[in-house]
């Protein structure tokens, strides 16, 4: 098996037409073709399980957005609604802030500020 | 088994080419840079990098036993006792790029991966597979270009 690159993520919604409305009007990002949302390096698109007959379960674990300073992003989004769960968290590599999309799956927007390795 | 190292893709036609950067020039602090990480959740960090490493041939992290790569992406296992959840599978699905689903797949299930089922989609080639804690997987290829 040769894989090169992830071509997408197909993250679970119960509306798809909310869920793109949410991530290119709250997190800002932007509208792709076809029913998708581009980050700089993944796209993203979106299924509904239960129209393949599968009950719906969000993601918990979640996929982290990079930006310059969760604490600042993270006041915008609160500005426009956005709950947050719990303080922002410092691993002691990175900080954390965990929220919602509209559908339950977690997003962390994270900034390590120490370098791997 | 081959796996393409560091920034592959952006292949003409099967791949979308990203425009970059997204966000740029909003002076937004709400400025998404990157996709650091997509969280995988497991019951079995061993089993788990076995299956992403092993199996599917993707490339291990050189530092962290929980992280492994695609490309210049980063995927990271965690544990949901760690956010206090039970563990339930992730239905977001990663579409893992390959030049032959059939192949691919046949490749897979020599090696013991059930497949659910394969999809045509009109413009892509899909296959779906689960890893050993039930999260989604499929092998893809979209044979049909972009729109300019």
């Amino acid at each position: 098996v040769r894989v090169e690159t992830v071509d997408f993520l197909a993250i679970p919604t119960r509306d798809i037409e909310r869920s793109l409305r949410w991530y290119t009007e709250v997190l800002g990002l932007e509208r792709g073709a076809e029913g998708e949302v581009e980050t700089p390096n993944v796209t993203i698109s979106f299924w509904n399980p239960e129209s393949d007959g599968e009950e719906f379960k969000p993601h918990v674990g979640g996929f982290a957005l990079r930006v310059a300073d969760v604490e600042e992003a993270r006041g915008e989004l609160e500005a426009k609604g956005v709950a947050f769960k719990g303080e922002t968290y410092d691993s002691g590599v990175c900080h954390m802030g965990f929220l919602e999309d509209p559908d339950g799956n977690t997003i962390i927007l994270h900034r390590r500020y120490k370098p791997r390795g | 088994v081959v796996v393409t190292r560091a920034a592959a893709g952006l292949r003409a036609g099967s791949i979308r080419r990203r425009s970059v950067p997204v966000g740029a020039a909003t002076g937004s602090p709400l400025q998404v840079t990157k996709v650091d990480f997509i969280g995988i959740p497991s019951t079995d960090f061993d089993r788990s990098m076995a299956f992403y490493v092993d199996t599917l041939g993707l490339r291990r992290d050189e530092h962290s036993k929980t992280e492994f790569w695609v490309g210049a992406q980063c995927y990271g296992f965690w544990k949901p006792e760690w956010m206090n959840e039970e563990i339930q599978p992730s239905q977001t699905t990663l579409a893992l790029h390959v030049e032959d689903v059939p192949a691919a797949r046949a490749e897979l299930e020599a090696k013991g991966v059930e497949f659910a089922g394969d999809f045509d989609s009109g413009v892509c080639h899909m296959a779906f597979f689960k890893d050993p804690d039930g999260n989604h997987l499929m092998l893809h290829n979209r044979y049909k270009a972009y729109e300019p």
